[in-house]
């Protein structure tokens, strides 16, 4: 293998890392807002992805075959893969608030709201332009504002990429500032206003 | 060693300490990336300096919560709030230990940094100077994301620090700019603050 793809596969490793526990705070946050278990659970299965991820980054950061003038470089690739795994702790931590069926305080709320952004949930309805779309095609954050944070599609929840194909019944969760949320519930459920419970 | 400061109660509403604690978590994190990704030193002593405020602001917390608890049913209700601010206060932590891989002189291998180059915007730093030509204006008046593609995301002024600015906010000489964009905008934007590009047309 290459000097540079290996650092490639390295490289991905982290970065998906690094994604997926950022990504895990937002809906930490999310689901203590929505008070929102099953967004909660979808936090702790995550946690349990990044478990994983990161023995497996180990792995490959270990056995790539470094040289002894490298070993700083490669250690400090280590330690950042230990602090997105503690910030994915963190997060599920956060999460455990909703699961133990902790009070949700109105501080909360009030601490996740008015860091000036919000977050909305939609469903989309047949005629919504973004039925058949992909996220990327969809222009979500472009036209509204608010960015797609998660999917539940028949009781599961799915992290929307960019080739993620939206269909009619899907429930879209975003975050985003709060002017933007009539758009983006106009967006996805033109006709009639649907009531997400 | 570090200076511990004597922390006295303040009678700070606890959902301010809350928001104050979770934004700053959520910017070290962008910060302490950067740093560590694109060897940034100054970057990083501001993530150290900014993991002692979220200390000193859990603290707060703490001290808050306690006084407000007076009987079982109150500290159920307050329990929540406690651990939520102990996972900002974690993620923080998590954020100091990425920039001490800088600070310590560990650094991440420049390979790694040249991949992640082109999937992560790099953050940077840009000081308002006198005569600049965007002092004393408005965040929104200056479009810098149509013009260079360049967003602020936080300002430090004397010893605050203003997350998500508004673009109502005004500029003023001596502010700290984090800015996120593509290197050359980055770049353009530095030299308006910094004042050595008179014009913001262009």
């Amino acid at each position: 293998m290459t000097e540079k793809k290996r650092f490639e596969e390295i490289v991905e490793c982290l970065v998906e890392l690094k994604d997926t526990s950022e990504l895990m705070i937002d809906l930490a946050y999310t689901s203590l807002m929505l008070d929102n278990k099953e967004l909660a659970e979808e936090v702790h299965r995550l946690e349990e992805n990044v478990d994983k991820l990161h023995t497996d980054f180990e792995l490959l950061v270990l056995t790539s075959d470094f040289k002894k003038e490298e070993a700083s470089g490669f250690l400090g690739l280590i330690r950042m893969g230990v602090a997105a795994e503690k910030i994915a702790d963190a997060a599920a931590e956060i999460a455990e608030v909703v699961l133990r069926d902790l009070e949700s305080h109105p501080v909360l709320k009030l601490a996740i709201k008015s860091a000036e952004e919000t977050v909305a949930q939609a469903c989309v309805t047949e005629g919504s332009t973004l039925v058949g779309k992909t996220l990327k095609e969809a222009r979500v954050q472009e036209e509204t504002g608010m960015w797609v944070q998660v999917i539940r599609r028949n009781m599961k929840t799915l992290r929307p990429k960019g080739d993620s194909r939206i269909q009619s019944g899907d429930v879209l969760i975003a975050s985003g500032y709060s002017k933007g949320v009539e758009s983006f519930r106009k967006l996805a459920s033109p006709e009639q206003f649907c009531q997400v419970e | 060693m570090p200076r511990f400061e004597k922390i006295k109660f303040k009678p700070i509403p606890v959902s301010e300490l809350l928001i104050e604690m979770k934004n700053l978590s959520e910017l070290m994190i962008h910060l302490a990336y950067s740093a560590a990704l694109f060897n940034d030193k100054e970057l990083a002593e501001d993530v150290i300096e900014l993991e002692a405020r979220v200390d000193t602001l859990a603290y707060l917390l703490d001290m808050q919560i306690m006084v407000a608890a007076r009987d079982a049913k109150d500290a159920e209700a307050l329990i929540g709030v406690s651990a939520v601010a102990a996972a900002a206060d974690k993620i923080s932590d998590a954020a100091a230990d990425i920039a001490a891989i800088v600070t310590r002189d560990i650094g991440v291998h420049p390979l790694v940094s040249a991949i992640f180059e082109k999937v992560e915007e790099r953050l940077s730093k840009a000081i308002v100077r006198e005569g600049s030509p965007a002092a004393g204006k408005e965040i929104g008046a200056l479009d810098l994301a149509a013009r260079m593609g360049v967003d602020i995301i936080a300002i430090r002024r004397d010893k605050e620090w203003l997350i998500k600015p508004s673009g109502r906010e005004k500029l003023r000489r001596g502010d700290v700019l984090i800015t996120r964009g593509a290197p050359q905008g980055i770049k353009d934007f530095k030299d308006i603050a910094e004042g050595s590009l008179a014009q913001l047309e262009g």
